[in-house]
C-alpha cells in the first residue's frame, strides 16, 4: 500500500454493508434453511447422541476407564448429518500510551460463536455466526461469518454459494494476488488470526481438470477491507498533517462487481499458480475532487494479474509471488487523487531451525509505476512512500509443552519507510475447551506518516480467553 | 502433526498378514515385512481414529479424525489424507501427505477458518503429531533406509530386532528394540533407548483385529517413560481395497473432504 493510499485510508469511516448485500445474505439464508427443513429431519438425528463405544471385553479392560465417558461423538450406527459447535470468548486490550481515539481500549468484547452444518446428499450447508458485544464500538452486533451452500453440480466441479472466507497466494500476512477482504482492525487489535480474513459474499466455482485447479470467484458486490478509520485506531491525515481519529470517515460505498480467478497445479511437489482479478482496490485509494461526491474517499477500479511458486528447498520451503496492479482509473499515474499502478514482489523461505522452533523470512517489494508523475502531482510529496517500498518480515514460532504452548514472534520492518511492527504472542491451550492467549502489537517509525509509523500510538497489549464447545 | 499421522497410518496398516516364513529371515527381511504389514496393507485403506493424550498431571486431550490412504507402490510412495472432526478448534482441519521413500515427503495442512492451504516443510519428522506422543514418522512410517538392523533373538512367536540410526543426530534416541510378531510381522512393542541404555519411550500394541485378511492394529499406546505421559490411539471402521481414486488425494479434498469415502 503506498502512502497516498494510506493517507486516503485515513479518512475512511466504518464499513457498513450496503442494504443490497444484506438482502442477498438473508435470502440465501432463507433458501438454505428451506433446503434443510425439506430434508425431513429425524428428531433423533438432530442432537448428537452420546453413545458408549462398543468395545470388546479385552479392549474395555485396558482402556474403558481412561477414555471415561468420552465417546466418538456420534452414533456408531448412523452418523448425524448435523454438526453443532462454537466458542465463547472474552477479549481485552489497551493502548500502552495515550491515543487520540475516543477509547483508550483497543479490545473489550464478549463474543459467542455458533456453527451449524448440515451434510445432505451431495451438498453441505454451513452457517457460522458471531454475536459480539463490543465495548470499544459500544454496540451489540451479529456477524454472519459463513452462510453458504456447497455442492458439486458436476463430477469435477465444486461450487460454494454465499458468504465465505477465501484465501489464496503464498505470503504470510502479506497479500499480493489475494484481493479478498481483510480485517486489519481485528489483526491490529489482537483478535484470533482467523479474523484477519473477512468473509465475502460470493459464488466460487472450482473446476478440477486432471492436475489443474481452475478457481473462479464472482462477487456481485466486493467486500472491502476493514481498514483503519479512526473508530478503534488512529492514523495519519495528510490534510491535518497529524495523527487523527475522526468519528466519521467520509466514504462512498461504491461496492461494484469483482471477478477473481486462479489456475493452480502441482508438478513433482512444486506448486505453480496464475492469478487474475477485475474489480476494485479493497481500500479507498481514491478521492473524488469534484461533483456531488467531492471530498469522499472511494474504491477505484483495479485489475490485477500475477503468478506464484512454492517448492521445497534445502530442508525448508521457498515461495515467490508477483502481482501487477493496474489502477485503470489512473493508468498514466498523473492523478494525485487515485492510486498509481504497482508491481508487487515477494520471496519467502521457511525452515525448522531446531526441534519445535520454526523460522521464516520474507522480502516484499512494492514498486510504484510512473513515480515521477506521482511525485510531481502529489499534494504532499514529502510524505509519499518511496518508488520501491521494501518490507522484511521474520517469523519465529516455538511449540512447547506438547504443543499446548505456542510462542510466536512476527516482525515487519521496512528499511525504506524506516518503520516497523512487532507482533509477539503466546497461546496456551489448557485443554480441548479452554485457551488463553496474550500478546502485543507494537508499532514504531521515524515519521508520523509512514505505513506503520502512523500507527505508533496504536501500540497495544491484549489478552483473550476462549471456551470451545 | 506429522507424527500422529504416521503413527496412525502405522497402526492402520498392520493389515498385511505375511505368510509365516522360516527362521532364516535376515533382520532386514523382517523389517521389510514389518514395514509392509504396518503401513501398506491392501492397496488402499480407510479408518476412523481417535487419540487420547494424557500429560504427566493426568490432564486429557482428545483428537478424532478419519484417515484415507492409497499406495502407489508397496514399500514406495503413498498418499494420505487425515481429516479432523474433533475437538472444535481443529474440526475441518485436513492434513495431506505425499509420502516418498527416496526424497522428502510433501505435506499440506488446510486451516478452514482462514481457507488457508499451508505447506509444511518436511524436516520435522520427529515432531509431535497434533500434540500427541506419536511423531509424524510414527504415523506414516519411518523409512527403513534410515537405520541398520540386527536380529537379536527369535522366540517361538516373535523376533527381537535392534534398530540403530545411521545418522544419530537426526533423532532423539540412540537405538530401539522392536518385538515383531512372527505370524503377522506386526511390531507389537517398540522401546526407544538413549545413549545410557535407558528406555525413554515405548510403543505398545494393545489390540489387533483381522480385517479382510490383514491383521490390523486397532488400539495402541505410546508412553513417555520419563514422566509417565502417554497417548492412546484407537481405530474403528477400518476397511481395505476400497478402490479410492487418485483424485481423492488432491487439493480439492482439503476444502471439500470426499464425503463419499468417509462414511
Amino acid at each position: 500500500m503506498n502512502k497516498r493510499q494510506r493517507a486516503k485510508l485515513s479518512s475512511t469511516p466504518g464499513l457498513v454493508k450496503g442494504p443490497r448485500s444484506r438482502a442477498m445474505i438473508w435470502s440465501i439464508f432463507g433458501l438454505m434453511f428451506s433446503v434443510m427443513l425439506l430434508q425431513n429431519v429425524n428428531a433423533t438425528e438432530v442432537a448428537p447422541v452420546a453413545s458408549q463405544l462398543q468395545q470388546s471385553a479385552q479392549d474395555q479392560s485396558d482402556s474403558q476407564d481412561i477414555w471415561g465417558d468420552d465417546d466418538w461423538g456420534d452414533e456408531q450406527e448412523e452418523a448425524s448429518p448435523w454438526l453443532f459447535s462454537g466458542f465463547a470468548e472474552a477479549g481485552f486490550g489497551a493502548f500502552t500510551q495515550h491515543n487520540v481515539t475516543d477509547k483508550q481500549q483497543s479490545l473489550a468484547e464478549l463474543r459467542g460463536r455458533g456453527e451449524v452444518s448440515y451434510q445432505g446428499e451431495g451438498y453441505v450447508v454451513t452457517a457460522k455466526g458471531d454475536l459480539l458485544a463490543d465495548g470499544v464500538m459500544e454496540q451489540l452486533e451479529f456477524d454472519a461469518r459463513e452462510l453458504n451452500l456447497a455442492f458439486s453440480p458436476l463430477q469435477n466441479t465444486d461450487v460454494i454459494l454465499g458468504r465465505q472466507v477465501i484465501t489464496w497466494g503464498t505470503g504470510d500476512y502479506l497479500f499480493l494476488n489475494d484481493l479478498f477482504a481483510k480485517d486489519w482492525q481485528s489483526f491490529f487489535a489482537g483478535r484470533d488470526d482467523a479474523y484477519l480474513k473477512a468473509p465475502n459474499d460470493s459464488v466460487r466455482v472450482m473446476q478440477y481438470v486432471k492436475n489443474i485447479t481452475f478457481d473462479l470467484v464472482y462477487s456481485p458486490e466486493f467486500t472491502p477491507d476493514n481498514f483503519i478509520t479512526g473508530e478503534r485506531f488512529s492514523f495519519y491525515s495528510p490534510q491535518a498533517m497529524t495523527i487523527v481519529a475522526p468519528e466519521r470517515f467520509p466514504l462512498l460505498e461504491n461496492y461494484g462487481e469483482q471477478y477473481a480467478v486462479r489456475v493452480a497445479t502441482s508438478i513433482k511437489g512444486i506448486e505453480y499458480a496464475l492469478y487474475g482479478s477485475k474489480g476494485y482496490w479493497t481500500t479507498p485509494t481514491g478521492i473524488y475532487v469534484e461533483g456531488d461526491n467531492a471530498g469522499l474517499a472511494y474504491f477505484p477500479e483495479l485489475h490485477t494479474y500475477g503468478a506464484s511458486i512454492r517448492t521445497p528447498l534445502a530442508s525448508g520451503l521457498f515461495n515467490g509471488e508477483i502481482a501487477v496492479y493496474n489502477s485503470v482509473e489512473d493508468s498514466r499515474g498523473d492523478n494525485p487523487f487515485i492510486a498509481n499502478d504497482q508491481v508487487r514482489l515477494l520471496f519467502g523461505y521457511e525452515q525448522e531451525l531446531v526441534k519445535d522452533l520454526t523460522g521464516a523470512v520474507q522480502f516484499y517489494l512494492e514498486h510504484t509505476d510512473n513515480y515521477d508523475e506521482y511525485v510531481v502531482n502529489s499534494l504532499s510529496p514529502e510524505t509519499q512512500a518511496e518508488e520501491n517500498r521494501q518490507v522484511l518480515t521474520v517469523r519465529l514460532t516455538h511449540l512447547s509443552k506438547r504443543q499446548t504452548l505456542t510462542s510466536s514472534l512476527f516482525v515487519f520492518y521496512s528499511p525504506t519507510d524506516q518503520d516497523g511492527y512487532l507482533k509477539p504472542s503466546m497461546t496456551y491451550r489448557y485443554n480441548d475447551n479452554w485457551t488463553l492467549a496474550g500478546g502485543a502489537n507494537v508499532f514504531w517509525g521515524e515519521q508520523d506518516y509512514s505505513f506503520f509509523g502512523q500507527q505508533q500510538d496504536n501500540t497495544n497489549l491484549w489478552l483473550r480467553l476462549r471456551f470451545n464447545y | 502433526m506429522n507424527t500422529i499421522i504416521k503413527g496412525l497410518i502405522a497402526s492402520t496398516t498392520m493389515l498385511i498378514a505375511v505368510p509365516a516364513v522360516a527362521e532364516q529371515l535376515s533382520a532386514e527381511d523382517i523389517i521389510r515385512n514389518a514395514n509392509l504389514a504396518s503401513y501398506y496393507a491392501g492397496d488402499d485403506g480407510r479408518a476412523e481414529a481417535r487419540m487420547l493424550i494424557v500429560d504427566q498431571n493426568g490432564n486429557k486431550q482428545m483428537r478424532q479424525f478419519n484417515i484415507l490412504r492409497k499406495d502407489v507402490a508397496d514399500h514406495g510412495q503413498q498418499n494420505m489424507l487425515v481429516i479432523f472432526s474433533r475437538p472444535t478448534d481443529v474440526k475441518g482441519t485436513v492434513f495431506r501427505v505425499e509420502k516418498h521413500v527416496e526424497q522428502d515427503d510433501n505435506r499440506w495442512l488446510y486451516l478452514p477458518a482462514l481457507d488457508l492451504v499451508k505447506r509444511i516443510s518436511a524436516s520435522d519428522k520427529r515432531t509431535s503429531f497434533v500434540g500427541s506422543h506419536f511423531y509424524y514418522e510414527d504415523v506414516s512410517g519411518r523409512n527403513p533406509n534410515e537405520d541398520t538392523f540386527e536380529l537379536q533373538t527369535a522366540s517361538d512367536d516373535s523376533y527381537q530386532i535392534k534398530g540403530t540410526p545411521k545418522n544419530p543426530d537426526s533423532v532423539e534416541f540412540a537405538y530401539y528394540q522392536a518385538s515383531i510378531d512372527k505370524s503377522t510381522f506386526l511390531p507389537m512393542q517398540v522401546i526407544y533407548f538413549n545413549e545410557k541404555d535407558q528406555p525413554m519411550r515405548k510403543m505398545t500394541v494393545l489390540k489387533t483385529e483381522d480385517i479382510q485378511g490383514h491383521t490390523t492394529v486397532m488400539h495402541s499406546k505410546i508412553e513417555q517413560l520419563s514422566d509417565g505421559s502417554y497417548t492412546e490411539m484407537q481405530f474403528r471402521n477400518v476397511s481395505y481395497d476400497l478402490g479410492l481414486p487418485d483424485s481423492v488425494f488432491s487439493e480439492r479434498s482439503l476444502r471439500t473432504p470426499p464425503a463419499k469415502w468417509l462414511n
